[in-house]
């Protein structure tokens, strides 16, 4: 099959899960003999066109920018648009498969103009992100979410929280939408980390206990409740450590949180981290907190448990799923700072706890979660829309 | 065709851009505007002008964020240019997923 994949989003571009998503599918992909084209935007440093792992990766050039988001995300699906009428003078694609309503625009003309089916997978909603539709933009992105899975021909939610949320709000028929959870790359967790020097290179004691928290720094990741939940963990625990990577747009916000409890000293914003320092400091945490009020899927909570790490969540939608309460992890109450300390107490407090839920949950990922169960479940749907 | 309710207008006043600092929303013009390498570096006056700012502020806010390292700078004939950071980037796209 050749398949050409639509992402505002692609290593090293790497803005939340999506890009990851595609990585992970696409690489499997080419494993089981597909062709996988990937239609993606420009990064500093990244080539305008590359193979890597077998994928063949377009990134497009924004040549022309406006301070409007919205006539900014238009301009570059135009310039997607470009790239494709390129690329199809040579390749004949077999399907169009859109990842989020960033690019459905150009998803949805070369549907029309290459006379292919378009899969589309939604990692996420605006009216999940945001809450509810308060803004012009909001209502704007609302309808290019569902103008997307209307020209859909197939439907792939990454949970059943997800796909519930897509019924309702867009009145999809149910036998239109599949769900696919994400996968997740069990083997890089598969090495030996030496803690005291990982522990060294970010100015961690050697000694200190590390509950981690990893993710954009945006209104739906809930940090602002971990650090609520942080006077009753140090209380209990003084030698633990918050450590918090990921950057966003409330950064700031959180930093004088942060500063306004009395433990600011031991809460550490590290920013972005590349792929190996990340897996490294995950390897070496006790405890990793994924406190969301809205989540549909959780990749982080994955990641955690295949590095064998214990995991408190948030009670909320694909977190839900995946993680089943004091067997695979802890599920902590939404916006809820006690709940949460509470989670994460017990699992420093009680080693044999700990213990428990992370080998019940790293078994879960290897059963479940793998990238070649999620792409031989991805061309199922292909060939439905296809028809085959 | 779709038909949705229009939202109240209390509703758009809690659009997430009235509520970012000024540094933050300079930093998203400068990335949607395409200043996000060398190249493409913008003098604080253009700037300026896509933010409809004061050119004052406009400096005092650049230089929080060259010290943040989300935007740098590049001196070409006397003339200072800013672009966005890798960091910088990030940090924009934040707000749109």
């Amino acid at each position: 099959m050749n398949i050409c994949m639509f992402t505002w989003e692609y290593p090293p571009r790497i803005v939340g899960g999506i890009s990851r998503h595609c990585e992970g599918l696409a690489r499997e992909l080419v494993k089981k003999g597909h062709t996988v084209h990937i239609v993606t935007l420009e990064f500093p440093g990244a080539p305008l066109y590359e193979e890597r792992n077998g994928v063949k990766i377009h990134r497009v050039p924004i040549e022309l920018g406006h301070p409007n988001f919205i006539i900014w995300t238009l301009l570059f699906n135009h310039f997607m648009e470009k790239r494709i009428a390129e690329i199809s003078k040579n390749e004949k694609f077999d399907v169009i498969h859109a990842h989020d309503w960033l690019v459905a625009p150009v998803s949805i003309s070369s549907k029309h103009y290459l006379g292919v089916p378009l899969v589309s997978t939604i990692h996420s909603t605006e009216v999940g992100r945001a809450q509810g539709l308060h803004t012009q933009d909001s209502f704007l992105i609302d309808g290019f979410e569902w103008w997307l899975t209307y020209e859909s021909k197939r439907v792939i939610a990454t949970s059943y929280a997800m796909k519930r949320e897509i019924e309702e709000h867009f009145h999809l028929p149910s036998e239109k939408i599949d769900v696919i959870p994400n996968g997740i790359d069990v083997s890089k967790y598969e090495v030996n980390v030496e803690h005291e020097e990982v522990k060294k290179r970010f100015r961690i004691n050697p000694d200190e206990k590390i509950i981690l928290f990893v993710g954009r720094l945006v209104p739906q990741k809930g940090v602002e409740y971990l650090i609520m939940a942080a006077p009753k963990i140090f209380e209990q625990h003084p030698d633990s450590r918050i450590i918090i990577v990921g950057n966003g747009w409330i950064k700031d916000n959180l930093m004088s949180l942060a500063s306004s409890t009395k433990y600011s000293n031991k809460i550490t914003f590290l920013g972005f981290l590349d792929d190996r320092d990340l897996t490294e400091l995950t390897l070496c945490s006790d405890v990793l907190v994924v406190p969301s009020i809205y989540e549909p899927f959780g990749i982080v909570a994955l990641e955690g448990m295949a590095a064998g790490v214990p995991v408190v969540a948030s009670n909320v939608g694909g977190l839900a799923e995946i993680i089943e309460h004091d067997r695979t992890g802890f599920l902590a109450h939404k916006e809820d700072p006690d709940s949460i300390a509470f989670g994460i107490n017990k699992i420093l407090s009680d080693p044999e706890y700990a213990h428990k839920l992370a080998q019940n949950a790293k078994r879960k990922v290897y059963e479940t979660y793998s990238w070649e169960a999620v792409a031989r479940r991805t061309i199922e749907v292909y060939r439905k829309a296809i028809g085959e | 065709m779709r038909f949705i309710e229009k939202p109240s207008e209390s509703d758009f006043v809690r659009d997430k851009f009235s509520r970012m600092p000024d540094d933050i929303y300079l930093l998203h013009i400068m990335h949607n505007i395409g200043a996000i390498d060398s190249e493409r570096a913008l003098p604080v006056e253009e700037i300026a002008r896509w933010a409809s700012m004061e050119k004052q502020r406009v400096e005092e806010n650049l230089n929080k964020l060259v010290e943040k390292g989300y935007a740098t700078l590049r001196v070409d004939s006397e003339v200072k240019r800013y672009f966005v950071t890798i960091d910088g980037i990030r940090k924009v796209l934040s707000i749109y997923s």
